[in-house]
């Protein structure tokens, strides 16, 4: 028996690779066991702080672009924002993760990295 | 005896037409007061999706759909012979029922578009920069100039989006318009501009198809790709999630179902 659908295009391998790149980034199973539990709790634990960093981040984003941050406000917007992030990519470091490891799917808002 | 489920019919009558499932066995009709779940029995364990699953699968929707509205199931739906079958219909039957009745004669069909996003946003860099050539930085304090490249990489994601909602929002005035319903899905990569599925009625489905062309040729710089008629797999709406099926390990039986938070606020009531 035969499928009467049909896909459509003049460029599959775009979109082969489009949607290969999609399967990459679902979320994957945080893989716990004895030999490994640290680093899957750290690689949830951080990806959660990833997300509440970017958040924050975007909501400051914002209030500059509204210019309802006086200059100082900014100044420790900036180093708040600069220490965190310094912070993360260190414990990245220490547990040996990489940025793509730290993704979750964020539904209509896209993947977090 | 286990039995492969390919979809939920509005008819409890026998399949007359001769189908062939999965490795090749009859499919059939197992009737539940006015509706029926499709199945053929399997006597050897599936191992895993591959493509010839997905191929026979897809056919018998197809083939269902040809005469009845299907509800198709997700790939690989087992369940552990026909007293289940029925407990799972009876489970459902209200959910089912109203997904028949609003999904009759109607079709569905995908829609993906890529843009060249390295172009896009070079010009949007060019463009900021350009604008803002004379901000002159050197008396910045490290953290103002950390904000001021966060504050940068913002506007050009910002104006990056805009410029992506735009070329959707173009494109979905001509493929709306002949659409009962729609799920659009904006950059799910930098590239994949547009995933969309589209609810169209069978007797608008070659007027889609014209609105489809009618948009390729107004963007030729813009890579498509549409797909379909399929069974509406991405429009089957559930009161609420769908529950491990028992003496099963399928976690769900619609692949792509929404479930209404309103009315399972009502269930719970």
């Amino acid at each position: 028996m035969t499928m009467n659908s049909v896909v459509e295009t003049d460029f599959p391998e775009t979109f082969v690779e489009e949607m290969e790149k999609l399967q990459e980034a679902l979320p994957r199973r945080i893989d716990a066991n004895p030999k490994n539990v640290e680093k899957g709790l750290a690689k949830l634990v951080l990806t959660l702080v990833e997300l509440i960093r970017k958040l924050l981040e975007k909501q400051a984003m914002r209030r500059i672009e509204a210019g309802s941050l006086s200059d100082e406000q900014i100044e420790r917007v900036g180093e708040t924002l600069m220490k965190l992030e310094t912070k993360i990519h260190e414990l990245k470091e220490v547990f040996g993760l990489k940025d793509e490891e730290l993704n979750i799917n964020l539904g209509p808002l896209g993947d977090l990295m | 005896m286990k039995l492969y489920l390919y979809g939920i019919i509005d008819s409890s009558s026998m399949i007359r037409e001769s189908i062939c499932g999965l490795e090749g066995s009859r499919v059939y009709n197992i009737p539940y007061c006015d509706i029926g779940a499709v199945v053929s029995e399997i006597n050897q364990p599936i191992q895993g999706v591959s493509e010839r699953v997905v191929l026979e699968h897809e056919a018998v929707a197809e083939k269902l759909m040809e005469k009845f509205t299907v509800l198709p199931f997700r790939l690989l739906t087992i369940l552990d012979g026909r007293e289940n079958v029925l407990s799972m219909m009876d489970d459902y039957y209200g959910d089912f029922r109203d997904n028949l009745d609003r999904l009759r004669g109607k079709v569905e069909f995908g829609i993906k578009v890529v843009w060249s996003a390295d172009k896009v946003k070079r010009r949007i860099i060019n463009a900021y920069r350009t604008k803002n050539q004379n901000v002159h930085l050197s008396d910045d304090s490290v953290e103002r100039r950390f904000v001021r490249e966060k504050f940068e990489e913002h506007k050009i994601d910002s104006a990056f989006r805009e410029k992506a909602d735009g070329y959707i929002n173009a494109m979905d005035v001509f493929l709306g318009k002949f659409a009962t319903a729609k799920k659009l899905e904006t950059l799910r990569t930098e590239n994949l501009l547009l995933s969309a599925v589209y609810l169209v009625t069978k007797d608008n489905q070659d007027n889609f198809r014209e609105a489809f062309e009618h948009v390729r040729t107004a963007r030729k710089d813009l890579k498509y790709l549409v797909s379909g008629p399929w069974p509406p797999y991405h429009f089957v709406i559930l009161r609420r999630k769908s529950q491990p099926l028992r003496n099963s390990g399928q976690t769900a039986i619609f692949d792509k179902a929404i479930v209404r938070p309103t009315l399972v606020e009502a269930d719970r009531a």
